[in-house]
């Protein structure tokens, strides 16, 4: 019991005389981690390199299951977008080295831009751009691909002259606009071709100094899979909804709660939704949107009530398209409707 | 001999081969020496009624004055500071412009200017001037904390050891161990020629601009960075997160010199001081003496002018100065022709960089100022937009409505003669420049393609062009 005893004596004495030592030797000083302060040179972790953590207003969904236009990727040299059922497979020697920017309040996608590999073997190179306007928000005026690129010929700048007017043509068996133009100055030629899904007018543009290498490109697009243009189904299958714009007016909403914003803010919310069959909002898409912003809207949409939309005196899914925020300028007009139906 | 014949053979082939490369190959022209007349006023003596030129000289002088702690003519430096004088990174081509080719940072540290410092690491005799900021806090153990973004200015320097700080002792920011983090990223100074132009552009200009451009094939889009207080359109600064040139002044008096002024009337701790509510020390604040702000007006001084705070006095030379001229371009000592010049503007616009580079996006409102800003075409080459440049960009910091990788459409005017490029100064070479701007997530990344598909003397021609601005 004694020896016991003097044991832990002993350690305790020890115990106090090595903390008071360390003191001894070591001044206090004033803790310099934390805020802006760090005497760690060898942390364990480091802020990623070539990672966006701090965003601005930025795209995101309710749901993660939901296809969205800005969610294609290239998968074994095949460029698949499931919200657009656009199945694409590269040239050959082609890639994406560059993922495009995040929608804009403008409603603008970048959905794949595509380059020559470094094992292309050509002389002149060149690239493919895949794009999307939501014709919901879009301040350009022109209610389909036609007009867009009726629009887009009518202001073409002075540098540019036009090869080809705008045609109609069919590529994968679906309606497309072709519209050529060059630049004598640069000795680019554009090639590009637009069609309409979804209430979005997508465009594919080739770019390149040799037409030879557009003209294999085209055959390439060609060979493209895209839904049937009278079908509401994607080629990927499932059904798409219909797509109506303006949808969401006091003639079809029944119920509607305003979003309350704990920020002011200053952008364009551009919001994508789709209704179900019992006129419930089944999923919210932000193409542009800070966090706080979306996650007021969500809470106050998902209490929104509408009248069901009947499609042949059938209950049918309707999306459609909310501009929260501030409106869009337009550039002469504002976008007449656009419709599936 | 045969075989020395043949090596000799060999070696001409080679010769002849590298002068073939070098003669095709694309070269920045690099900063043209060649005086253009930057960093005059843009009054006109025989056209300013209300007598605005003595103004824009009473800012030019004040500019270029040395700041001190106390006990001096100017005072209120630090506690914490980048620089002590504006023009020491507002001086290439002129002052005014952009950070110099001897960098006046470098020797601060041991200097009475900052006795008791150290030079960070990533200042250097030749090198940018540059600020640096912390994408995020640090935790306690020392890593960064993602979940808690910062991206304030650390100020580089204090006044520590300085004769005239008393016994204010501050310890530098820990740029060692935020580098070590990967916690660390840098700015320069934007120059500031032309400034008034910018500064008197109509929203609705810039708006109808936005909206025109939007009619592009190449992948572009673009934001307005605004106001939180009027929801108007922000135009200075790299994020165009400044409203107005006095508020771009009265930020940069206090961040960058740490002077308190009339628009932020504190002395500035450091974002991590002010998180952690320990702000400055005691001994540390009011050194200069007079109290706060430290720059005020003079209601008794004369001549009019010297009535004014110095940072109304900066707004005034920066809304004064006039815009940068163009000129000509040397490229490996001999003179670009007109001709080639002119070419590469052309093909600067078809390649689509001009989409954002816009050469004029607008001419500016009625000036109350002098007549020199009203109706004036504004040939920025900016849309003054907020673009997605990509995780190659990316600094992960956010200003207003600018997210991490957003930055404004940087003015070319003055590019000729700039030797620091992109927004941290990572390079010197428009090559390289132009080549940072594609990246994932970059609305630029197709523009950049297309000028790589350009044949050699095509990349050459706007290179040139480049430098002519």
């Amino acid at each position: 019991m004694r020896t016991r005893f003097l044991c832990s004596l002993l350690i305790l004495t020890l115990f106090a005389s090595l903390v008071s030592w360390g003191q001894a030797v070591k001044p206090q000083s004033i803790p310099q981690n934390g805020g802006d302060f760090s005497d760690n040179l060898q942390p364990v972790t480091k802020v990623p390199t070539g990672v966006i953590l701090v965003k601005g207003a930025w795209s995101s969904a309710s749901d993660s299951v939901t296809p969205l236009p800005e969610g294609g990727s290239v998968t074994n040299n095949v460029f698949i977008n499931r919200y657009f059922g656009m199945s694409y497979t590269l040239p050959s020697d082609w890639t994406e080295k560059y993922k495009g920017p995040p929608p804009s309040e403008s409603g603008r996608y970048v959905l794949a831009q595509l380059r020559p590999a470094d094992t292309f073997k050509g002389s002149d190179r060149g690239s493919i751009l895949i794009t999307a306007q939501d014709m919901f928000f879009t301040p350009l005026p022109g209610t389909n691909a036609l007009e867009l690129i009726n629009y887009t010929k009518d202001n073409l700048q002075a540098d540019y002259t036009v090869e080809m007017p705008p045609t109609q043509t069919k590529i994968a068996d679906r309606s497309f606009t072709f519209f050529a133009y060059w630049s004598p100055v640069a000795r680019l030629h554009w090639y590009v071709l637009a069609t309409q899904t979804r209430c979005h007018v997508v465009q594919i543009v080739l770019t390149s100094r040799d037409t030879k290498l557009l003209e294999r490109l085209i055959f390439d697009v060609n060979k493209m899979k895209l839904p049937a243009e009278d079908s509401l189904t994607a080629s990927t299958g499932g059904a798409v909804p219909v797509c109506i714009k303006d949808y969401a007016t006091d003639k079809n909403v029944i119920e509607r709660v305003d979003p309350i914003f704990t920020e002011h803010r200053f952008n364009s919310v551009p919001v994508r939704i789709i209704i179900n069959k019992e006129g419930e909002v089944k999923h919210i898409h932000f193409l542009s949107a800070f966090p706080d912003q979306a996650k007021a809207i969500t809470d106050a949409l998902l209490q929104w009530k509408f009248r069901r939309y009947l499609s042949n005196g059938q209950p049918a899914e309707v999306e459609t398209g909310i501009m929260f925020g501030r409106a869009l300028l337009p550039t002469t007009a504002t976008a007449a409707s656009a419709t599936t139906q | 001999m045969i075989k020395t014949a043949r090596v000799a053979s060999v070696f001409a082939l080679l010769v002849v081969l590298f002068l073939a490369g070098t003669a095709f190959a694309q070269t920045d022209p690099g900063v043209q020496s060649g005086n253009r007349g930057t960093g005059a006023t843009i009054i006109s003596p025989a056209n300013d009624p209300n007598g605005f030129i003595a103004f824009f000289q009473d800012g030019l002088v004040r500019f270029q004055e040395l700041e001190n702690v106390s006990n001096a003519a100017n005072v209120g430096l630090g506690p914490r500071f980048n620089s002590n004088q504006c023009s020491s990174c507002h001086s290439q081509p002129a002052i005014g412009g952009s950070g110099p080719a001897v960098n006046p940072q470098f020797a601060f540290a041991g200097s009475p200017v900052a006795p008791d410092n150290t030079t960070p690491y990533f200042i250097t005799a030749n090198g940018p001037t540059r600020e640096a900021r912390f994408p995020f806090f640090f935790n306690a153990n020392g890593t960064a904390n993602t979940s808690a973004a910062n991206g304030g200015v650390e100020d580089l320097f204090t006044v520590t050891g300085r004769s005239d700080a008393g016994s204010c002792s501050l310890t530098q920011p820990s740029f060692a161990a935020a580098e070590a983090a990967n916690n660390i990223i840098f700015r320069i100074p934007t120059p500031v020629f032309g400034a008034g132009l910018i500064e008197n552009l109509d929203d609705s200009t810039l708006l109808k601009n936005q909206a025109t451009n939007l009619n592009n094939r190449f992948g572009i889009a673009g934001a307005f960075n605004r106001n939180g207080n009027d929801g108007t359109i922000t135009r200075f600064g790299w994020k165009a997160q400044n409203k107005s040139l006095h508020i771009f002044a009265g930020e940069a008096y206090n961040v960058e010199m740490g002077i308190s002024n009339e628009l932020f009337t504190q002395d500035r701790p450091l974002p991590g001081e002010d998180q952690q509510s320990t702000g400055l020390p005691a001994n540390c604040l009011n050194l200069g003496g007079k109290g706060y702000p430290e720059d005020t007006s003079n209601p008794t001084s004369t001549p009019n002018a010297a009535v004014l705070d110095d940072v109304s006095a900066f707004a005034n030379f920066m809304r004064f100065l006039a815009p940068p001229p163009t000129g000509g371009v040397v490229l490996n000592g001999s003179s670009v022709s007109a001709a080639s010049i002119a070419t590469g503007s052309s093909l600067f616009s078809a390649i689509g960089c001009a989409t954002c580079h816009n050469p004029t996006p607008g001419t500016t409102q009625v000036s109350n100022f002098v007549p020199a800003l009203s109706n004036a075409p504004v040939n920025a080459f900016s849309d003054i937009e907020v673009h997605h440049m990509g995780t190659g960009l990316a600094d992960n910091v956010s200003q207003g409505a600018a997210g991490g990788d957003q930055f404004r459409t940087a003015p070319l005017w003055g590019l000729g003669q700039r030797i620091f490029l992109l927004h941290d100064g990572r390079t010197t070479n428009l090559i390289t420049a132009i080549q940072d701007h594609a990246s994932h997530g970059s609305e630029a990344t197709t523009v950049e393609e297309n000028f790589f598909d350009l044949n050699s003397t095509q990349q050459q021609e706007v290179l040139d062009f480049l430098r002519s601005l």
